[in-house]
């Protein structure tokens, strides 16, 4: 399920993003509720077409910036355009945007079609019914739930009603589609099946979808470029690929898969790549990300898969004791002590050594890793 | 137990109340109205329609209840409703509270004080007496249904208001948001999902008000100083002053019979207008 920009560099994305138009932007917008600061100073750029992703904890301000988007939140300082023009304070129901609301917001008092039909019903010069109902009809398939048209909204599931929301935005299609959390009441199957529709869909009617989410694995699946936040601020902006081997900072790659990060100090820095010296005395060379200068506290984070487990050590490795080993099926996920460094997570292919595959709780590992795999990311 | 004994017991109270304070006094009531009036007043058991057929007599009260009734709840509805609306979905929460109990504090004084503020308001040194000061002469406002309908509208808004206030309180305001999102005007927003919404409210208030106004009798009686009476001060006079129980009980057979029958033409046009709605939506 991989896109094709996905591995596009970063670099390769900007010149994209730059040469296609921008459907929307946010220009240093901050809102604040009374002395709560939701959004602080977000710049950001939508381009046509784009799938893109606010990935964040709960509670970081992503649905703020949702809602700004849409209209119902005016931005106390900053400025948010749409199609080119300012429309930080235009009413919602004069923007060419639809949203998908976290909670649905479904009309109880209208049938499941209604529903669908009612942005629709809306159009000036009106739309004629025939063609509603085929448009509703047609929506109604796209979120596979055919025949539904007449059933009332609390007949219908959880996760029935989040594919009614989901229909009776995109029926519009709008320029700018903003999805609040829209899978999350979904069951594994199911959200996989409407991701890909989601993708589909994006990619048919050629809509810039918005997407707000707190689950990694969706954002990377399925967004062109993902904006991480945290604490209404945003941390990084880049390709899911960028965020994976590129993030700035630990929080961001702690976010984007997991990693194992040892602290340490920056002892030396030359151009991209730098050494530090973690606890325990070894001093490791790697790539920098992020702003560090030398004598910063700093972390060394390794990846989980980018670690190599060996039965014998040489100076280089790092010793440690098996705590733990879980069997994934594909990989082995193995928790390892290490004297200095503190709990590891290793997860090895299957296909690893014979001696590997007998190890068990309290045996004796090795483990080291290639300076390329690490990075030395700021300690926040 | 069984289930069976339980729901008797769960009942008997509301039963019992039931017979003793509403078929009883009702059976009372039916009887005395086929009697007749003792020489000394009260009642004399006889059987004879004679009652029945005088009612005519009290007809100019059964008009002006069957004016100033329906008026004052339309009146009450078209007044209480932006308010209610402003209360429930404008105020912010931290003022809701204190205009909610301002909505209520014209209860912790007897409606008999507030309606005698009104005479004064109304009266001579009142109003007319400002208008006269602003050149407009000689405005008659006290003892005329005009003032009978502000003072049975001031009395019953409360009653209006908060079932309206609680049927929009309970409204999700992110329907709104949607329905602003998917390109509605607010006043059709207003239309298509608020009213819709709230009609539970309007239905209920409506009831409530109509009702109590129908048995209405202290505000005419303060406001419309014996020329604008209800069937209630018509009751009170035949039951109180000419001690005619008999004629008293005809004419409040008739009241009844007249609202039984218009409840039951509003509840039919409510669940018409739900079936409608309902209808409507089927696509
Ligand atoms: N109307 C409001 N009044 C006051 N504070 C608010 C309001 N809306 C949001 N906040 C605060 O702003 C911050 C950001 O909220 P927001 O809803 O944008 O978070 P979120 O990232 O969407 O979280 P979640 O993943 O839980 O939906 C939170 O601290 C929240 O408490
Ligand atoms: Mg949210």
């Amino acid at each position: 399920m991989l896109k094709s920009n996905l591995d596009m560099g970063n670099e390769a994305y900007t010149e994209r993003a730059v040469a296609s138009a921008s459907i929307a932007e946010l220009n240093d917008v901050s809102k604040l509720f009374g002395t709560v600061q939701a959004v602080s100073d977000m710049n950001l750029r939508i381009a046509q077409g784009e799938f893109l992703s606010f990935l964040g904890p709960s509670g970081c301000g992503k649905t703020t910036a949702l809602r700004m988007l849409a209209g119902f939140e005016t931005p106390t300082t900053g400025k948010v355009l749409i199609d080119g023009r300012d429309v930080s304070t235009l009413e919602p129901y004069k923007r060419p945007v639809n949203m998908v609301f976290q909670s649905y917001a479904l009309f109880p008092h209208l049938t499941v079609g209604r529903n669908i039909a009612y942005g629709l019903k809306q159009r000036r010069p009106k739309i004629d019914s025939k063609s509603i109902d085929d448009k509703v009809t047609h929506a109604l398939e796209t979120v596979r739930l055919s025949g539904f048209e007449n059933r009332r909204i609390w007949e219908m599931s959880g996760g029935q009603q989040q594919r009614v929301a989901l229909a009776r935005a995109i029926v519009n299609e709008p320029k700018l589609l903003l999805l609040d959390e829209p899978l999350a009441a979904l069951d594994r199957k199911l959200r996989k099946e409407m991701q890909i529709e989601l993708q589909d869909l994006q990619r048919d009617l050629g809509i810039t979808f918005v997407l707000v989410t707190h689950d990694q694995e969706e954002a990377l699946s399925l967004s062109d470029r993902i904006c991480v936040m945290r604490a209404g601020r945003i941390v990084q902006t880049g390709t899911p690929q960028d965020l994976y081997d590129q993030p700035n900072s630990r929080y961001v790659a702690d976010f984007v898969g997991t990693s194992n990060f040892f602290d340490g100090l920056v002892n030396q820095i030359n151009g991209s790549t730098g050494s530090i010296s973690l606890r325990g005395g070894r001093i490791y060379k790697s790539h920098l990300s992020g702003a560090i200068s030398v004598g910063n506290d700093a972390c060394l984070s390794v990846r989980p898969e980018q670690i190599r487990l060996h039965l014998s050590g040489t100076p280089e490795t790092l010793e440690g004791k098996v705590l733990n080993r879980i069997f994934l099926g594909e990989h082995t996920e193995y928790l390892i002590s290490q004297e200095s460094l503190g709990n590891i997570t290793v997860l090895a292919p299957r296909q690893s050594d014979e001696g590997l595959s007998n190890l068990g709780t309290g045996d004796t590992v090795y483990m080291d890793w290639s300076a390329d795999a690490a990075l030395i990311l700021p300690k926040d | 137990m069984t289930q069976r004994l339980r729901n008797w017991l769960l009942v008997a109270p509301a039963a019992a109340w039931l017979i003793v304070m509403l078929v009883l006094p009702l059976s009372v009531v039916f009887v005395f109205s086929f009697g007749e009036r003792a020489p000394s007043g009260g009642y004399v058991p006889a059987f004879t329609f004679e009652q029945y057929a005088n009612l005519p007599a009290r007809f100019t009260a059964f008009k002006n209840t069957l004016i100033l009734a329906p008026l004052g709840t339309i009146m009450a509805l078209l007044i209480a409703y932006p308010l209610a609306y402003q209360l429930a979905v404008r105020t912010s929460q931290r003022w809701k509270t204190l205009l909610l109990v301002l909505v209520i504090v014209p209860f912790w004084t007897s409606i008999l004080i507030r309606s005698y503020a009104w005479i004064f308001l109304l009266g001579g040194g009142g109003i007319p007496a400002l208008l006269a000061s602003l050149g407009i002469e000689d405005v008659r406002l006290i003892y005329t249904p005009f003032a009978v309908l502000v003072g049975i509208v001031y009395g019953y808004l409360p009653l209006m208001v908060f079932p309206i206030y609680v049927s929009l309180e309970r409204l999700d305001k992110r329907l709104l948001e949607a329905s602003a999102d998917l390109g509605a005007h607010p006043a059709t927003t207003f239309l298509t999902v608020t009213l819709p919404m709230s009609i539970s409210g309007i239905a209920t208030g409506c009831m409530l008000v109509f009702i109590l106004l129908m048995g209405e009798f202290l505000i005419p009686a303060l406001l419309g100083g014996g020329k604008v009476f209800f069937v209630g001060n018509a009751l009170v006079d035949l039951f109180l002053q000419s001690r005619n129980w008999a004629f008293g009980s005809a004419v409040a057979m008739m009241l009844i019979i007249i609202m039984l029958v218009t409840v039951t033409l509003y509840m039919r046009l409510i669940s018409r207008l739900n079936v409608q709605r309902d209808d409507a939506q089927l696509m």
